[in-house]
C-alpha cells in the first residue's frame, strides 16, 4: 500500500512537469498529445497512473475492512456476485437490492455499506475511485451495452435525456448545444462528440492536464463547472441519470471502451 | 379497490395542480434535481424562456417566435448616456477575458488570437458593413440578448444575465465595428 501511494506521488509530480511543458505549446492535436504523454509515462516509469488506481482498487476491493470486516468480492455489479468481466458495459443498471438505478460508482458505495458496513459519510471518495478504476479495467475495450429495459431504467434514461437540454445558469448552457450542435466542432482546442459518437467511453481516466484520475462523475461536473453551474453531488440522481442517457446514447452508436482507466488530456 | 385507487390518485393530482402547474413528468425532473443538492438545484433554476427552450429542444415551434422574441427584446438596456459604440480597447479585454464575453470561445475576432473556437460565424473583417445606426443597434442587441433576434441561440445573454453591463457591451460593440479595432485590421 504506501509503495503504492509514494508512487502514485512520484507520477503526481512527473505529469505536473509534462502538463506545464504541455501548455508551453500552442496548438497542439490533443488526440497525439495524448499518445505522446502516455508513451513518455510508459517509457519514464514503466506504468500508467491508470493502472496504478487500478491496483490501488485492486487491493482495497480484496481486503476485509470496515465494521463488518469482509471484503468486496461478494458485490454484485449485474452479472452475479464477483463476476467484475464486462461489469461496467451493462452499468447503470436497476439493482433489486437498493432499489435504485446505480452507476458503477454508486454501486461501489452500495456495497461498501451494505457489505462491509461503512456509513455513507465515512466513505473516502479516492477510494471509490480507485475502486472504480479496477473494476472498470475489467471492461477494458469492450463494448458499451447499456440498453434501459426496466421501467425504473427507462425512467432514469428520460431524465438523463430531460437534463441533458435543461438550459440554465448564466451561459444558458446545455449539454445538447456542446455535444450534439456542435459535435465534431471544436470548443477553443477540444474537440466535442456526441452521445452517438461514443461521449463517455474513456472513463475513468487519468487526466494528464489535471493529474488527477477522473471517473465518469467527475467528467460530468467539470463540464458543469465549466459553465457555471454548481455540479450535481456525487451519487445523486442527476449523475446517474446522464450517465444512462449518454451510455445508452453510445450503445445505440455501437461504440466501444476504450482502454480503461483511459488516458486523456 | 378502485374506487379508493382512483380517489387517491385524484388527490394527488389535485395536490400536484395546486402546488404547481408543473407535469407530473416535470415534477419528477425538479424532484431529480433537487436531489443533487441545493446549490446545483440553486444554479439549475430556469427563467421562464430557458424552460421554453428546454422543452422544444431549442427549436421553438413558429406560433411561439413571436411572443419570445417580444419578451426578450424588453429585456435589453442602453448606456444612460445612449451611446452604443465605447471604447474598442476595452472592448478587447472584454471579448478576450473568460470570466467576462469569453467570445473567442466559439468565435474568431482579431486573427492573430490562437485557437479560437469556431461554434459561432466568424467575426474577422466584421466591421466591414459600416456603422450606421441600424448596424450599431443590430450588433449591439445581438451582444446585450442573443436571444432577442434569434430564440434559444446558443450563444449566451451575456447583458441580461449581467456578464457585460450597457457600457461594457458598447465596448465590445466598438471592439468589432471600430474601423481601428484589429477585428478590421487591413491585411
Ligand atoms: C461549453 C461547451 C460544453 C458544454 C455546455 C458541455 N460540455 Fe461536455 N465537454 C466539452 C468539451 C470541450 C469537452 C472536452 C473534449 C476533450 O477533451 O476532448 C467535454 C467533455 C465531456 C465528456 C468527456 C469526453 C469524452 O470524450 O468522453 C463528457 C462525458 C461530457 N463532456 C459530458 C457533458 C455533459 C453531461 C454536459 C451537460 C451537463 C456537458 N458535457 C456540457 C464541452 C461542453
Ligand atoms: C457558445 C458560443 C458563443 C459564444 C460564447 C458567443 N457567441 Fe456570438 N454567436 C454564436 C452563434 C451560434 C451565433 C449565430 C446565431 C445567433 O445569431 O445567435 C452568434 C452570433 C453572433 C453575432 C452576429 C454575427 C452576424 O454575422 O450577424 C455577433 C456580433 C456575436 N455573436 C458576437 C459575440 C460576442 C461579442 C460574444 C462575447 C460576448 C459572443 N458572440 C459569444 C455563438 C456564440
Amino acid at each position: 500500500m504506501r509503495d503504492r501511494s509514494l508512487w502514485i506521488g512520484f507520477l503526481v509530480a512527473l505529469g505536473l512537469g509534462l502538463s506545464i511543458a504541455l501548455t508551453q505549446q500552442q496548438e497542439v492535436d490533443p488526440y497525439k498529445e495524448a499518445e505522446r504523454q502516455r508513451e513518455l509515462f510508459r517509457q519514464t516509469a514503466g506504468i500508467l497512473p491508470g493502472e496504478l488506481y487500478a491496483a490501488q482498487g485492486e487491493e482495497l476491493f480484496a481486503q476485509k475492512r470496515g465494521p463488518k470486516n469482509a471484503s468486496l468480492e461478494a458485490c454484485d455489479f449485474g452479472l452475479g456476485p464477483g463476476k467484475l468481466e464486462g461489469a461496467l458495459t451493462q452499468l447503470p443498471r436497476y439493482f433489486a437490492d437498493t432499489r435504485r438505478v446505480e452507476d458503477l460508482e454508486t454501486r461501489i458505495v452500495s456495497c461498501m455499506v451494505n457489505l462491509q458496513g461503512f456509513r455513507p459519510q465515512d466513505i473516502k471518495r479516492e477510494d471509490v475511485k480507485a475502486l472504480t478504476a479496477f473494476v472498470a479495467s475489467k471492461s477494458t475495450e469492450m463494448p458499451i451495452n447499456v440498453v434501459p429495459r426496466s421501467s425504473q431504467e427507462i425512467a432514469m434514461y428520460n431524465l438523463g435525456r430531460e437534463l441533458w437540454y435543461h438550459r440554465a445558469g448564466d451561459r444558458d448552457m446545455n449539454c445538447a448545444i456542446c455535444h450534439d450542435s456542435y459535435a465534431g466542432g471544436k470548443v477553443r482546442l477540444s474537440p466535442v462528440r456526441s452521445p452517438r459518437q461514443g461521449l463517455s467511453n474513456e472513463w475513468p481516466a487519468y487526466r494528464f492536464e489535471a493529474d488527477k484520475l477522473y471517473t465518469l462523475e467527475d467528467r460530468i461536473a467539470f463540464c458543469y463547472e465549466s459553465v457555471g453551474i454548481h455540479p450535481p453531488e456525487y451519487y445523486s440522481e442527476p449523475m446517474i441519470a446522464l450517465s444512462i442517457y449518454m451510455l445508452a446514447e453510445a450503445t445505440k452508436g455501437k461504440n466501444k471502451f476504450t482502454e480503461l482507466p483511459g488516458f486523456t488530456r | 379497490m378502485k374506487t379508493r385507487y382512483f380517489v387517491g390518485l385524484m388527490a394527488m393530482l389535485l395536490v400536484g395542480l395546486t402546488l404547481s402547474q408543473q407535469s407530473p413528468f416535470q415534477q419528477r425532473v425538479q424532484q431529480a434535481i433537487n436531489s443533487g443538492g441545493n446549490k446545483f438545484a440553486e444554479t439549475m433554476k430556469q427563467d421562464r424562456d430557458q424552460a421554453l427552450c428546454s422543452q422544444y429542444r431549442d427549436k421553438l415551434p413558429p406560433e411561439e417566435v413571436g411572443a419570445f422574441l417580444e419578451r426578450q427584446r424588453a429585456l435589453i438596456k442602453y448606456p444612460a448616456d445612449g451611446k452604443l459604440m465605447g471604447d474598442w480597447k476595452q472592448g478587447e479585454a472584454l471579448f478576450t477575458n473568460p470570466r467576462k464575453g469569453n467570445c473567442y470561445a466559439c468565435h474568431t475576432g482579431d486573427p492573430k488570437e490562437a485557437g479560437a473556437g469556431r461554434m459561432g460565424p466568424g467575426l474577422v473583417g466584421y466591421g466591414q458593413r459600416g456603422t450606421s445606426e441600424p448596424v450599431v443597434k443590430y450588433t449591439y442587441d445581438k451582444i446585450y440578448n442573443a436571444w432577442a433576434s434569434m430564440p434559444c441561440s446558443l450563444m449566451y445573454r451575456a447583458g441580461y444575465h449581467g456578464i457585460l453591463t450597457p457600457e461594457e457591451t458598447a465596448h465590445v460593440t466598438a471592439f468589432l465595428l471600430d474601423p481601428a479595432s484589429p477585428v478590421n485590421a487591413k491585411r
